[in-house]
């Protein structure tokens, strides 16, 4: 709303002006003096006069009546039929598409100056003739815009929606569609005022337009032409009302859009800036042999316009060689950030607050770029969630796995190609001499999730960290790529991080498993002790909620809080069945249960008394 | 079944292939499919991408018209209806979608939304009855002045059951309603279902790729691959023991919590076939470990298996079972 004021008073106060020229006492715009002509500014006119003596500035503000009431009846009307003919268009396909969008495209064949010069020689000139040219040019433009965002609104679910709950078509159109549509038709409107204003001042210029001696903006810039060296500022005062003009209107109808659309009018709560001083502070302690990753209290920090938030605050873990550690939690649990953070690959605007990563002695976090891109797709190496997006479209299979060998290692190209043939059938790509030579495109997902654990094998990683890679495919597919990961770890030894929201596949393929949830890990321990007995209310409530085909799962009340909600003791006591007042006293740390089996509750001990005593 | 709300004989859909100079192939979405389903009965199809099992949900509304085939109400056809008829109609059947970010109009307010369906069939005061809906499906009625932004994926799903439940409908299509959502919040969608069946009495096709959530929530279910269904039957004996090798292998790759209780696993081989290009014969042949050389020559028909109530659509069922 903020954003609207300031074009908002602009325009009101330029067509404010315009509306009233009558009643402000200016002279008459169309009384010659030649006494005063081309005079300076005199006193009533504080603008000067022109070159028949009339007064510069009344004649700019009736100007403008002309030249904005051209140019917004015919924006309006141009916008009014062609957003009509688009809505059907889009909407009808078939004949009413040829009828309306189709019929569009025969305007867009005429040069628009030709058809106005056409259409003044037949009808003579005059503001109700230009009125009409300017609409007709802007009609196609209108009923293509909301076509084509028809088409695209017409294919959502809610759209969908309300035709099973049986709305006439009519009403779909101007209910639903029409609003989801408004703000390209906004935009386009304030381009076609702003260049109706142009159009309008062009043609007057060309003297195709409004009739002298009545005042136009495009008659006062012709006048002005012949005395531009006696009376510079006479060209000045149109040209300037003119680009005022229209950048008040691009400004408004930005603004417009903006404000039309729910989505983007913020919440304006104030956040406190929650516990920035906590974290990082236990000396760290030398990760034990074998071990290929160690993770000790990693922050993430983002700044966003409500102030920072930390989607990730004192993550911990240790990944063995050979070893698959799950992080499992749902949406909004951080484990995505932690990965993208040891990887190196946070957006610019998120930032690690506190924490060490070693890979092998190396630490991770504070290490230049130059250094992490070496260590990238080389010792670590990551498979994404969406093989869809994740292979380059335009290159063939080959070439992207080829390209990942010679970014790390001083190989011939064919050697490469050799090597990247020999990965394709480590992974299970049957008949990988001509899969090499695929695009992307000609690939099933399945498919391209092997090409894509192929390329992140490449360099023979110790660590390998994979978010979600199933999550897109289909189960028996999914069955498939599981068994492939764990395969090749028996095989090379490799270190996996896996991160995934199905607890299912936690069990199929982890050795041990942390739980997150609201940015903390909550609990963690070896996949069967976890499982089995759970000592985190959350991980018991989250095992309760996967449906096994037995009794009905037991949803969690609530949501995930937001990060910047996060509650200040406990993050779960919110939700929790088992919640005290001393949940919510202060932050908690992680604490070791019994050895490789750590929990972030107050409570643990007490419950897991009481459900030894009550068995599940 | 005489009683049956709904029922699809051989119902089929081709998709035209696109392409203005080379056409490709025709997808044949749906194959003769037969299907009943009773008042307040809740029927599950599973499937994987492909298998034409939200296809079959649009038809099953009318909100795509066969290719061949029909579907009744009360033994009256889709296709009878025209005009008021039509909307009247359109009362008794609705949809909720599986994106819980696309399925809202994102530019008007969800009680305004809830409240298109009370309007639109002049079922009385809308406020009210909004602001009953919401606390049917565990909102609040206050929430009907906010926007579809202002809500959670599960919240959202919510509204979306509400505005479904807005006419009353006898039938609802449930297309993959819970598949978008976290573990937690899908549990609690789940429950909200069941107890909507239960209290309202809802006929429901529940469409999923989940056979264990379709186990607790229908009495019946239906296994589609690519098109045609290979089994169909009481959903919790097929969960138990299941019989077409495509059933077998489809819940031997679900993940379970405990693996143990996983029967042995049958990795399938290879990828689903195009559904613009299906294997001749049993359409799962060409990844079935069972299949021979018969499979190959005729579309092997649903036939009754057992005791149970099933039928299953393979020629070695017999031996395999």
């Amino acid at each position: 709303m903020k954003r609207l004021i300031i074009p908002g008073t602009l325009v009101a106060l330029i067509l404010l002006a315009a509306l009233a020229a009558p009643f402000l006492g200016l002279p008459d715009p169309v009384r010659q003096d030649i006494a005063h002509r081309l005079a300076g500014p005199l006193e009533g006119s504080p603008l000067g006069r022109d070159e028949f003596g009339r007064d510069v500035l009344s004649r700019l503000v009736w100007g403008a009546r002309t030249s904005l009431g051209v140019a917004f009846a015919s924006a309006l009307i141009a916008g009014i039929i062609g957003t009509a003919f688009g809505l059907i268009g889009g909407w009808f396909r078939g004949l009413g598409e040829l009828l309306t969008v189709r019929s569009m495209d025969v305007i867009l064949c005429f040069p628009p100056v030709l058809l106005a010069l056409l259409v003044v020689t037949l009808m003579g000139p005059g503001a109700g003739t230009l009125i009409l040219v300017l609409s007709v040019l802007y009609l196609p433009g209108f009923a293509r815009v909301t076509y084509a965002e028809v088409l695209s609104a017409r294919s959502h679910d809610y759209v969908e929606a309300v035709r099973a709950l049986g709305a006439p078509a009519p009403r779909i159109l101007l209910r639903t569609v029409l609003p989801n549509v408004a703000g390209p038709v906004l935009v386009q409107l304030s381009l076609a005022v702003a260049s109706a204003v142009v159009l309008e001042s062009g043609l007057s210029f060309l003297g195709l337009g409004v009739v002298p001696p009545a005042p136009s903006w495009g008659l006062m810039i012709r006048g002005a032409r012949a005395t531009m060296e006696q009376a510079p500022m006479l060209l000045f005062w149109p040209c300037a009302v003119l680009t005022l003009t229209i950048l008040a209107m691009n400004l408004l109808c930005d603004a417009l859009r903006d404000a039309v659309d729910p989505r983007t009018a913020g919440t304006r709560s104030r956040l406190r800036a929650v516990d920035r001083l906590l974290p990082g502070l236990l000396p760290m302690a030398k990760p034990a042999p074998g071990t290929v990753l160690s993770v000790r209290g990693l922050t993430v920090e983002i700044d966003t316009p409500r102030g920072p938030i930390r989607p990730v605050q004192d993550v911990s873990f240790d990944v063995g060689a050979g070893e698959t550690l799950a992080i499992v939690g749902e949406s909004g649990s951080g484990k995505s950030v932690s990965a993208t953070a040891l990887m190196g690959l946070l957006p610019p605007v998120a930032r690690v607050a506190a924490g060490e990563a070693w890979l092998d002695g190396t630490e991770l976090l504070r290490l230049p770029e130059e250094q992490m891109r070496r260590l990238r797709g080389g010792p670590m190496a990551m498979v994404f969630q969406d093989p869809m997006s994740s292979l380059n479209p335009v290159h063939r299979a080959g070439d992207q796995v080829a390209e990942a060998i010679l970014a790390h290692r001083r190989v011939p190209r064919a050697e490469a190609w050799k090597q990247a043939e020999a990965l394709f059938r480590h992974v299970g790509i049957a008949d990988p001499e001509r899969r090499l030579r695929a695009f992307p495109h000609e690939m099933s997902g399945g498919m391209k999730q092997r090409v894509m654990i192929a390329m992140a094998l490449a360099n023979r990683p110790k660590l390998l960290i994979c978010d979600e890679p199933t999550t897109a495919l289909d189960v028996t597919v999914q069955a498939q790529i599981l068994d492939l990961l764990a395969e090749l770890r028996r095989e090379t030894g490799t270190a996996i991080v896996f991160i995934t929201h199905s607890l299912g596949v936690v069990a199929e393929i982890a050795d041990r498993v942390a739980v997150m949830y609201a940015g903390q890990v909550v609990e963690q321990g070896s996949v069967a002790e976890v499982f089995h007995n759970p000592l985190h209310p959350y991980t018991r409530a989250l095992l309760a909620a996967v449906p096994e085909g037995d009794a009905p799962p037991a949803g969690i009340p609530g949501i995930v809080p937001p990060p910047h909600a996060f509650p200040e003791g406990c993050r779960f006591a919110p939700r929790c069945r088992h919640a005290e007042p001393r949940c919510s006293a202060g932050p908690l740390a992680l604490e070791e249960a019994e050895p490789g089996r750590d929990v972030r509750c107050v409570r643990w001990r007490e419950l897991a008394r009481r459900g030894a005593e009550v068995p599940a | 079944m005489s009683a049956a709300l709904l029922e699809a004989r051989d119902l089929s859909k081709t998709f035209p292939g696109k392409g203005m100079f080379r056409k490709s192939r025709p997808v044949q979405a749906v194959r003769g499919i037969n299907m009943s389903i009773a008042r307040g009965e809740a029927v599950g199809v599973v499937g994987e991408s492909g298998s034409g099992k939200s296809t079959l949900g649009r038809l099953m509304l009318g909100l795509m018209p066969p290719t061949e085939g029909s579907v009744a109400v009360e033994g009256r056809p889709l296709s009878d209806f025209t005009g008021a008829e039509w909307r009247r109609l359109r009362r008794r059947l609705q949809i909720v979608f599986q994106d819980p970010y696309g399925s809202l109009d994102p530019r008007r307010r969800v009680g305004s939304q809830i409240a298109d369906g009370i309007r639109l069939h002049g079922r009385g005061d809308a406020a009210k009855q909004v602001a009953a809906l919401l606390g049917r499906v565990g909102l609040e009625p206050a929430h009907a002045e906010r926007f579809p932004h202002e809500f959670s994926g599960g919240q959202r799903q919510r509204i979306g059951i509400a505005r479904a439940l807005s006419t009353a409908p006898d039938f609802l299509v449930a297309d993959e309603p819970v598949s978008a959502l976290d573990v937690s919040i899908q549990a609690q969608v789940i429950q909200l279902l069941a107890e909507l069946r239960h209290d309202l009495g809802l006929a429901m096709l529940f469409i999923s790729h989940d056979l264990p959530v379709v186990a607790t929530l229908c009495d019946r279910v239906t296994v589609m691959y690519l098109g045609r269904v290979m089994e169909e039957g009481p959903a919790r004996p097929i969960f138990n023991r299941p019989v077409h090798p495509y059933t077998r292998a489809l819940l031997s790759a679900t993940p379970r919590l405990d693996p143990a209780r996983r029967a042995g696993r049958i990795l399938l081989k290879g990828d689903p076939p195009s559904p613009a290009d299906p294997p001749s014969g049993c359409v799962f042949r060409t990844r079935c470990q069972h299949a021979v050389e018969a499979c190959a020559q005729t579309v092997p028909a649903l036939a009754p298996f057992g005791d149970d109530g099933r039928r299953v659509a393979c020629i070695r069922a017999g031996e395999i079972g």
